[in-house]
């Protein structure tokens, strides 16, 4: 029950749904207890919640026959098209920060490939290490740094193109 | 360090993630670097505006419900011994092994099953397919459509509304489906009939009013289920297990009477 806060948040990020979150972390707690004595103590409990909450919610879009993480490998060329067009490397000067309203984050997000999304979600609104996020998802660190570096530039894309919905315009070069 | 080096290794510097060295070395850079100075500073109000995002909490409803599940979890638990032993393969194996020679599937129960039907409708705003809350206009209904005699119990007393009926597919048998309603919360009533392959019922053995039934809370649903010579009945809802006991007293008394016609 420690950790049911951060799970939960997770959950709403993944899933921008809080019917959805309650449902995957509620699966999350009774997997989680009926599997513990799988659990070697000593080891991390937060990533390995966090892999169990993964998988239920994995299996939650299954059910729903919403986009699968297999469909989004199969985008990546669509991204980096994406990439190269919109999210420049970082860019010292677009301040735009300030201008990010309440909800933009949430909605920059959604637009994320779930692998993407996932990645960040972990790594810079949970707090998790590359190894641990590594363990989550399984894969080796070095993907989840790529994931990270793709899933932050297009966030800062979607973020900068709210804030100019908003009415910020970038300084002229 | 040049720019390059610096900028393939600001990601990890800013998630702490370097060896110690390359922490240092980037971090030099930065301090020498104007351009490079920017691009961190830039990347840190980043990852502060993305840990500065308000985390919602759980609710205290939604904390009780998991508190209320796992400890119903508990009470399974305690109920069936044999899974407290130490789930090794080999005792796996064996207890997949028995349930499909009993004919039960291992994943999916029938009580299962009738929650995610119930799950699905109860987030319908109109979920019978014939909506009406007359008795025998539903009964009618089922024999043109089904060839099932359906006894339609009344809940009204209790403050429990007919709301309408519709057919359902459990197990490729054609299922009945009532549906009623106290305010919002939804009361799903099921009658499958008996096949020779149907599985154990699964859930705790409750008497009420002199007669037994199988109760189960699974995804935060209670049933209530128990047999006849001829079909399963099985009652879904977020009520309370008294109210769906009651319920189901009347339906077995319902039918009870119709028998007798």
């Amino acid at each position: 029950m420690v950790y049911l806060d951060v799970l939960y948040q997770a959950a709403l990020r993944l899933t921008h749904s809080r019917a959805d979150a309650e449902d995957i972390v509620q699966e999350t707690c009774v997997r989680a207890w009926r599997s513990f004595h799988r659990f070697n103590p000593g080891t991390n409990a937060r990533a390995w919640l966090y892999t169990i909450l993964r998988n239920v919610f994995l299996n939650h879009l299954r059910h729903q026959g919403r986009q699968r993480l297999t469909d989004v490998e199969s985008t990546w060329a669509l991204e980096d098209e994406h990439e190269t067009t919109h999210a420049r490397p970082a860019d010292p000067e677009e301040h735009f920060f300030q201008t990010v309203l309440h909800g933009d984050v949430d909605r920059a997000l959604k637009t994320l490939p779930l692998t993407l999304r996932e990645a960040v979600v972990l790594a810079d609104l949970q707090g998790l290490s590359y190894k641990e996020i590594a363990d989550v998802v399984g894969c080796p660190i070095g993907t989840v740094m790529s994931r990270l570096s793709r899933g932050r530039a297009l966030l800062r894309a979607a973020l900068s193109e709210a804030a100019r919905a908003h009415g910020y315009a970038p300084e002229a070069p | 360090m040049n720019c390059q080096d610096f900028l393939a290794r600001l990601h990890p510097y800013v998630d702490g993630e370097l060896a110690v060295e390359e922490m240092a070395a980037t971090g030099q850079h930065a301090a020498e670097c104007r351009n490079c100075d920017g691009r961190l500073r830039d990347e840190q109000a980043f990852r502060e505006l993305l840990r500065r995002q308000p985390q919602e909490a759980a609710s205290t409803e939604f904390r009780a419900r998991i508190a209320a599940r796992l400890r119903n979890e508990r009470r399974r638990r305690l109920m069936r011994p044999w899974l407290i032993a130490p789930a090794t393969a080999g005792a796996l194996a064996a207890i997949v092994v028995l349930l499909v020679r009993f004919g039960m599937s291992p994943t999916t129960s029938l009580v299962d099953e009738l929650v995610d039907k119930h799950n699905v409708y109860a987030q319908i705003d109109q979920p019978a397919e014939l909506a009406t809350a007359d008795r025998p206009t539903i009964e009618r209904w089922f024999v043109e459509h089904a060839d099932l005699r359906v006894a339609v119990p009344d809940f009204s007393t209790a403050g429990i509304r007919l709301v309408g009926a519709r057919l359902t597919e459990t197990r490729d048998r054609k299922a009945v489906y009532l549906l009623y309603e106290k305010g919002s919360t939804l009361l799903s009533v099921f009658m499958v009939p008996r096949s020779p392959r149907e599985g154990r019922l699964e859930g705790r053995t409750v008497t009420y009013r002199g007669h037994d039934y199988l109760t189960l809370e699974s995804k935060g649903y209670h049933t209530v289920v128990w047999r006849d010579d001829h079909a399963t009945f099985g009652l879904v809802s977020m009520l309370d297990n008294d109210a769906i006991l009651e319920c189901a007293d009347r339906l077995r008394g319902e039918r009870a009477a119709q028998n007798r016609l």
